[in-house]
């Protein structure tokens, strides 16, 4: 469905710059602390847009959103403004959201259907695979020699979708889409593949800022299953008339897993996530589908599809079973994100159950939704306390469930018995260390081969 | 009537599209609409950008590549911005199997005015 | 663009509109006061509350920047009202506490009649303020499209559609009715 691998020679890169002294204090996994700094020093939020915004895969887009020729939409990739656009024959291409000529912004709208995009300034327009095709005045041009080819739009460096997410990179010298998520198919499959229809994309993109650094909205994703029963409790009560579940006690019933920094946190109940929406059609949807998933994917993984659970994959886009809510907290500076928020749902759930969804993660997970809503204090206020000169020199505590490894699960990744713990939390930052130390792909160490064939 | 003087197979170019053909070192655009066929210049009248490589819409308007600005088929009008300047169009004959452009005639439809 | 019914507008007469007014400024009192239960009674039982969320899309685009069924901030019924209600008013609304100062501005009142006797449609602009904690100070602006109905109670309002400028929330959350 989409190109990958050749080097294209419109996009232009330069080496990495130099590291960051002291990364090796800034973090340290081994034993659970970390620095402050990470989450406010403007030098290491610039090399964050160098060494992991320019190098991992980024999620850009739902094939189900630009299903037709020409159809697209403008998202970012770090900070940079990208378009993804359906080609004619079914590939997806994204470039630099940029005129060659000027710099000027070349697209306005979010989201649509064209033949050309054409810049505001000087009338460049261009074709949806990126070709220059005219300009306004083109005799002018034509006169003094100029050469089209050599001017159409930037595309990224790779652009590959697993199970209709699509992920680009700027790094010519990345793994493949599927080596980069390792293992971590093997869980994202119970969730994006539960009968080979995969899912949609439904009620568009809900924007919002929130003013904290991207690692604390990722890390909370990635393993944080411990702050749902304190944050969200007015929640729980508003939407089930109860607590969260008193998950600490049940540690022999959940897991936490990663790998490479991708993080999956999860109970076995089921529905568990999907009763925060109070609604009994959408649990019942579920308990009749998990069976038939059960065949697919096996009897663990058809527990995960609407459990009490999240998922971070690395670096920045995360997603709620259950609740069905898929979002990319997307960078503008080391203190505030633009938080980029989507429902899913299978293709092949009735109408009714899709509406049932789109407003459920409408009245839980959005800026008006009664548990994002104590989200972003906390956040916003774990950020700002580091404008304290002597506050930013005190270390942060990573230490919950130190010794919770578990060897021979028979499951994929690196897996931890618990859901309570912050074992993710610990392999996202490691990750995180790895990539900021590394000069090129091939640098960053391979702590995590994948187990899974090359083509799950 | 001058003597026509190229001819095109009509299975040559199928319903709904346009193609470019050279006809005497002039860059034509023929066009099949619903089996009826039309031929224009190839070249925009706005700015450098060939219109076969533009798409048909509303049916029987060719729609510019670069900038969008669409011309009128049968008549060669200009339909929307930024187009302003007429398209010249080109007899053309029909043979049973074959069509026969005229380069030296415009079209019959080229004094309506829309 | 929206799906607007196209239908006369008849102005109400004078002491309508007013009565319509003083409504809808006391119900954005209600709000400032985090009167909720309260603010819950001006809904009538079939209650439509829609914020929908904006997409920047082309003026040629049939889609427009909303519609039903689509993103939406509210999409609530009665219910769901009541629920976020309900998490306003727990102690362990952790965002709440220090509350939130709130003004809520309304201009711009225009009433009309409605399609049905008794009811109303009632246009109005609003300017939302709210400040937490030292700095956080939020802005939210845009129009509402209310039909209120008349009942032996007084004023009820049935269907209210907000339309907010901004297509991005630049706000971390939006923990008010508008």
């Amino acid at each position: 469905m989409c190109n990958s691998s050749e080097t294209p020679t419109r996009l232009t890169r330069r080496p990495a710059s130099s590291p960051v002294d002291e990364m090796d204090r800034l973090v340290d996994m081994a034993s659970g602390r970390m620095s402050r700094e990470i989450f406010w020093d403007r030098g290491i939020y610039e090399q964050e847009l160098d060494r992991i915004f320019s190098r991992c895969w980024l999620f850009v887009a739902h094939e189900s959103q630009i299903p037709k020729p020409g159809d697209y939409l403008s998202t970012y990739m770090g900070e940079d403004n990208v378009l993804v656009v359906r080609q004619k024959d079914g590939s997806i291409r994204a470039f630099l959201n940029t005129c060659p000529h000027r710099g000027n912004k070349l697209c306005f709208s979010e989201v649509g259907n064209t033949r050309q995009f054409i810049c505001n300034y000087h009338g460049w327009s261009f074709a949806i695979d990126g070709e220059l095709k005219g300009m306004y005045a083109s005799e002018a041009f034509e006169t003094s020699g100029m050469d089209k080819s050599a001017h159409g739009l930037h595309p990224v460096a790779k652009i590959d979708s697993y199970k209709g997410l699509v992920f680009a990179t700027f790094d010519a010298e990345a793994p493949s889409l599927a080596e980069y998520l390792g293992d971590m198919r093997y869980y994202l499959d119970a969730i994006f593949d539960m009968d080979g229809q995969g899912v949609e994309f439904i009620g568009g993109c809900v924007k919002s800022i929130v003013k904290c650094n991207w690692k604390f909205a990722a890390e909370n994703f990635v393993g944080d299953a411990l702050h749902a029963g304190w944050t969200h409790d007015s929640g729980a009560r508003a939407m089930v008339g109860g607590p969260v579940a008193e998950l600490h006690k049940t540690p022999g019933e959940s897991y936490q897993v990663n790998f490479n920094g991708h993080g999956y946190e999860f109970n076995q109940d089921i529905v568990g996530n999907c009763a925060s929406l109070g609604d009994k059609e959408l649990m019942k949807y579920l308990y009749t589908l998990q069976p038939e998933v059960a065949k697919r994917h096996g009897e663990m993984r058809s527990r995960l599809i609407g459990a009490i659970s999240s998922c971070t994959l690395f670096p920045n886009t995360s997603f709620l079973p259950g609740q069905n809510t898929f979002r990319t907290w997307q960078p503008r500076g080391p203190d505030e994100i633009e938080l980029h928020t989507w429902t899913f749902v299978n293709k092949s759930a009735p109408q009714e159950i899709k509406d049932r969804w789109r407003k459920g993660t409408m009245i839980t997970f959005n800026p008006a939704g009664v548990f994002e809503m104590d989200d972003g204090e906390n956040w916003e206020y774990s950020t700002r306390t580091n404008a304290g000169y002597v506050t930013r020199q005190q270390d942060l505590y990573l230490g919950l469930g130190m010794a919770s490894r578990l060897q021979g699960s028979g499951m994929p990744g690196n897996v931890f018995r618990g859901q309570i713990n912050e074992a993710n939390q610990r392999a996202f930052y490691q990750r995180w260390h790895d990539l900021m130390k590394a000069g090129r792909w091939s640098e960053v160490p391979r702590r995590d081969e994948p187990t899974l064939k090359e083509a799950a | 009537m001058s003597q026509p003087v190229w001819i095109l197979n009509k299975n040559e170019l199928s319903s709904g599209s346009v193609r470019r053909f050279d006809v005497c070192g002039n860059p034509l655009a023929v066009y099949n609409l619903d089996g009826v066929f039309y031929a224009t210049d190839d070249g925009c009248t706005h700015a450098t950008a060939s219109l076969s490589e533009g798409e048909i819409v509303d049916d029987d308007c060719i729609a510019c590549p670069v900038h969008n600005g669409t011309f009128h088929i049968p008549t060669g009008q200009a339909m929307s911005f930024p187009c302003e300047k007429a398209l010249r169009t080109y007899k053309v004959i029909d043979q049973g199997d074959s069509v026969a452009i005229d380069i030296h005639a415009e079209a019959d439809a080229a004094s309506d005015v829309i | 663009m929206s799906m607007r019914q196209v239908f006369p507008e008849v102005p109400v007469d004078r002491d309508t509109h007013h009565r319509i007014e003083q409504f809808l400024f006391r119900e954005a009192r209600l709000l400032d006061e985090e009167r909720w239960d309260d603010w819950l009674a001006l809904m009538a039982e079939d209650i439509h509350y829609w914020m929908p969320t904006q997409e920047n899309r082309r003026r040629a685009d049939k889609a427009g920047p909303y519609g039903p069924d689509r993103g939406a901030l509210y999409d609530d019924n009665l219910h769901d009202l009541t629920r976020r209600v309900t998490r306003f008013k727990q102690p362990s609304a952790w965002a709440e506490d220090p509350p939130t100062r709130h003004a809520h501005v309304v201009s711009g009142v225009e009433a009309y009649e409605g399609e049905r006797a008794g009811e109303y449609r009632v246009h109005s602009t609003f300017v939302n303020f709210r400040t937490r904690v030292d700095h956080d100070n939020y802005l939210l602006g845009g129009r509402r499209e209310d039909i209120l109905r008349l009942g032996t109670e007084g004023l009820r309002l049935a269907r209210r559609k907000i339309v907010i400028t901004q297509s991005v929330l630049l706000a971390k959350n939006l923990n008010t009715f508008i």
